[in-house]
């Protein structure tokens, strides 16, 4: 065992994982990456906002590297019309969220779980980027691989949605319990000739070549394109590019759904939570089994697109307990909407984090 | 001789654009430099300056209003193979939208070529001023404004560029587009036209309405890159086994406050690493307003023997607290069980069942929450002296800490 917290863990995987590039701009509570970061990334920059940290990540993304930022809401708010342009021209990075609480600049040393309807609306038109949640050190480590693979992959920005606590917290842990962490390696794409950056195969993802090669003419564009990566305003191959950023995710949404599901025969509840309240829902269930009653638990850790894998678990559940640290409980709207229904419980809080016996209730 | 940076001849510009001819001229001095279509990447900003990428044979790359110098230092810095050009292209409403991207690509002197296509207006919206319309052509739009424009290339200049220039001549201005393509660093060449859709039609002299020519240069190394090899950041070893004793059955809280520069956090990771040692697991987080040097800092730790899950302190069983700052912190969370150790100082408040000690007297302002903490924890049996001196030893600036520990070894049972 030793004493250690989620940013360390995040920052190595990410290194180990492939990234080469961290360009930061420091923010509480995700400056311990930025320290981190200095140390174990081939490439650290500091931009002078988040604007620019994000602009200089495409580039490099363009370029052929994988780089990484952490930020917090005030942060993410100045990133969304360039993840919009990430996004678009299909770029993969990796960008670390750690929640505090809001709204505005609220409380940075405090944590939250309030930026899910965010990263769900963030995307002019609905479009979305996988975002990943890890409720605990292993998937700290696991889920920046994973999230690395999905950038690459898929060509697109992942989020880790983290929250102060998962990061800032030392905890004793043994590190070797950990699967070891490879690079993702980059496939040699399969190009047509003539290449078209946005031209894909049957997997909706078109092959990536850097900008600068040496063979092929690359073009990439934020604006509404053909395959060829030039301005198209609604042609039928421009609008067909655009409906396939829905469905290239849509299609492979198995292949990145991770989740939690401790479940037990005969239970009619489930309680579901996320991230950091995951663990106090951990707890909550132990207590609620010594006590003779029967209940299972789901952590949903796969968080956008939402997979359908998770909607297949809840609807087996008629009472459901949706823990999550916000108050109008965002990721039951996320799942359900407005509409009302019967026999789902919320346990929402703010200002601290939500215990064991407040899920109890 | 090279291939043609251009693909065709036909501008997509309005007629009688001075864009047109900056982007032919441009191109010219690409291939004079011996640059291949695919030696360069053009990053292209919006509005009229972004319509250049199809007509052009190289690399492409369209963004977003006012990003493209930003991009561009991105794919800069991130281009693997040497030999290639950066270049932007931006309007005046580009570059004034993301004037902090033009000087900071020129404050590092990263290797791109930014060309200004400076209309003197936003020419897609409505021919709307911009923030480099000059007050005389201002006035010849009928428009009474007296503030001055960014003069971008003395702002580029001041920030650092290898590089900067302004044409307000049309024609063949080549050899200065030549002169910032060779440029060891940032170069940016405004290029000032007018308008033929919203400018030129009072206004047909741009000697009148524009800045003057003028260029400037720094002599400075170009920003670079350096990737290089870093050590990770932790081992994955398997873990030594503990070697200390604790007598602790169930999961204990502690909440150790005081005041910023106390030593709190120190204090408790340093508990925390003594309870891993111990064979316990562990948790310790910190708390503290965003203020580092002012007010009070506390930290909680947990030990247990079973694995902790949530990490969260609903009732401390027991609070430390070492000076006021952190008595005022942890005052509601005190319950009717919660053991409390206080420094003798504290004496005044209504704590019958407390703990006292002159731990500030003894250890000073910076050990006084170790020694509270570590005398309660070792004279329960909670942790060994040893075990708390064994990762003070080891710690970088241990030296103090040792010497608090080292006192409670007379409280170990």
């Amino acid at each position: 065992m030793q004493l250690i917290d989620g940013s360390r863990i995040i920052t190595e995987a990410c290194v180990r994982a492939g990234a080469d590039v961290y360009v930061g701009y420091p923010i509480t509570p995700s400056n311990w990456f930025y320290a981190y970061a200095q140390k174990r990334f081939p490439l650290f920059l500091a931009g002078p906002d988040e604007i620019s940290v994000l602009q200089w990540m495409a580039g490099f993304s363009a370029a052929g590297r994988l780089p990484v930022t952490a930020t917090s809401f005030p942060g993410l708010a100045l990133m969304v019309e360039s993840l919009n342009m990430a996004h678009m021209m299909e770029l993969p990075m990796l960008i670390i969220v750690t929640q505090r609480l809001g709204p505005s600049t609220g409380s940075a040393t405090t944590g939250a779980q309030g930026d899910l309807l965010l990263l769900r609306g963030a995307l002019s038109g609905g479009y979305q980027i996988p975002v990943f949640c890890p409720s605990n050190f292993e998937d700290c480590w696991n889920l920046t691989y994973e999230g690395i693979k999905t950038a690459i992959r898929y060509r697109t920005p992942v989020v880790l949605l983290t929250s102060k606590e998962m990061v800032m917290t030392y905890r004793s842990f043994d590190l070797s319990s950990l699967p070891e962490v490879k690079k993702v390696e980059r496939e040699t794409p399969k190009v047509e000739l003539p290449y078209q950056s946005y031209r894909a195969g049957a997997d909706g993802v078109p092959p990536f070549v850097p900008l600068g090669d040496a063979t092929h003419q690359v073009r990439l564009n934020a604006s509404t394109h053909g395959n060829l990566g030039l301005i198209q305003k609604t042609s039928d191959e421009a609008m067909a590019n655009t409906r396939r950023l829905q469905d290239k995710l849509e299609q492979h949404i198995p292949d990145f759904t991770f989740y939690e599901l401790d479940e037990e025969p005969g239970a009619d509840e489930l309680i579901v939570s996320y991230g950091i309240s995951a663990d106090a829902a951990r707890d909550a269930l132990a207590e609620l089994r010594r006590r003779g009653r029967k209940g299972s638990l789901l952590v949903i850790k796969t968080l956008l697109p939402v997979p359908p894998a998770v909607l297949d678990i809840l609807e087996q559940y008629e009472k459901q307990v949706f823990v999550e640290e916000n108050l109008p409980g965002l990721l039951k709207e996320l799942i359900y909407g407005h509409a009302r229904r019967k026999n789902i419980r919320s346990v929402n809080k703010i200002g601290s984090m939500i215990t064991p016996s407040e899920i109890l209730m | 001789m090279t291939q043609p940076i251009l693909s065709t001849n036909n501008m997509p510009f309005c007629p009688g654009c001075g864009h047109g001819v900056a982007i032919k001229n441009l191109a010219k001095a690409l291939e004079e430099a011996g640059y291949s279509p695919l030696d360069v990447i053009v990053v292209s900003d919006i509005g009229c300056a972004g319509l250049v990428d199809p007509i052009l044979a190289t690399h492409t790359i369209h963004g977003l209003h006012g990003r493209a110098p930003a991009l561009a230092l991105g794919v800069s810095l991130g281009l693997s193979s040497p030999g290639k050009k950066v270049v932007a292209i931006q309007g005046d409403g580009g570059a004034t939208i993301g004037l902090q991207h033009l000087l900071e690509a020129a404050r590092r002197n990263v290797d791109i070529t930014l060309i200004v296509l400076n209309n003197l207006l936003y020419g897609m919206t409505g021919g709307q001023m911009s923030g480099l319309s000059t007050v005389e052509f201002k006035a010849g739009k009928q428009i009474t404004d007296d503030t001055p424009p960014f003069d971008i290339v003395k702002l580029v200049h001041e920030a650092g560029a290898a590089y900067s220039s302004r044409i307000t001549s049309p024609g063949d201005f080549k050899a200065q587009f030549l002169e910032a393509l060779r440029a060891p660093g940032f170069s940016l060449v405004e290029v000032a036209c007018l308008c033929p859709s919203h400018g030129v039609k009072k206004l047909k002299d741009l000697s009148i309405v524009a800045l003057g020519d003028l260029k400037l240069a720094h002599e400075r190394e170009p920003g670079r890159a350096a990737f290089r090899p870093t050590e990770p950041l932790f081992a994955q070893d398997k873990p030594e086994r503990p070697s200390y004793r604790s007598n602790i059955k169930e999961r204990l809280g502690l909440l150790i406050a005081g005041s910023a520069g106390g030593g709190i956090q120190s204090a408790a990771r340093l508990i925390a690493n003594a309870g891993i040692l111990s064979g316990l697991h562990v948790t310790m987080k910190g708390e503290y307003p965003i203020t580092v040097g002012t007010g009070f800092s506390a930290a909680e730790v947990i030990l247990s023997r079973d694995k902790i899950h949530y990490t969260g302190l609903e009732h401390p069983d027991v609070v430390v607290a070492a000076t006021e700052d952190g008595l005022v912190k942890a005052r509601s969370r005190i319950h009717a069980h919660t053991i409390l150790v206080l420094d003798s100082k504290l004496k005044e408040e209504a704590f019958p069942n407390a703990v006292y000690g002159d731990f500030q007297k003894e250890a000073g302002k910076q050990g006084a929450a170790l020694s509270a903490a570590a005398r309660w924890l070792v004279q329960e049996g909670v942790l060994q002296v040893e075990a708390l001196l064994e990762v003070a030893r080891k710690h970088k600036h241990g030296e103090a800490m040792v010497e608090v520990l080292e006192k409670c070894k007379s409280v170990e049972v």
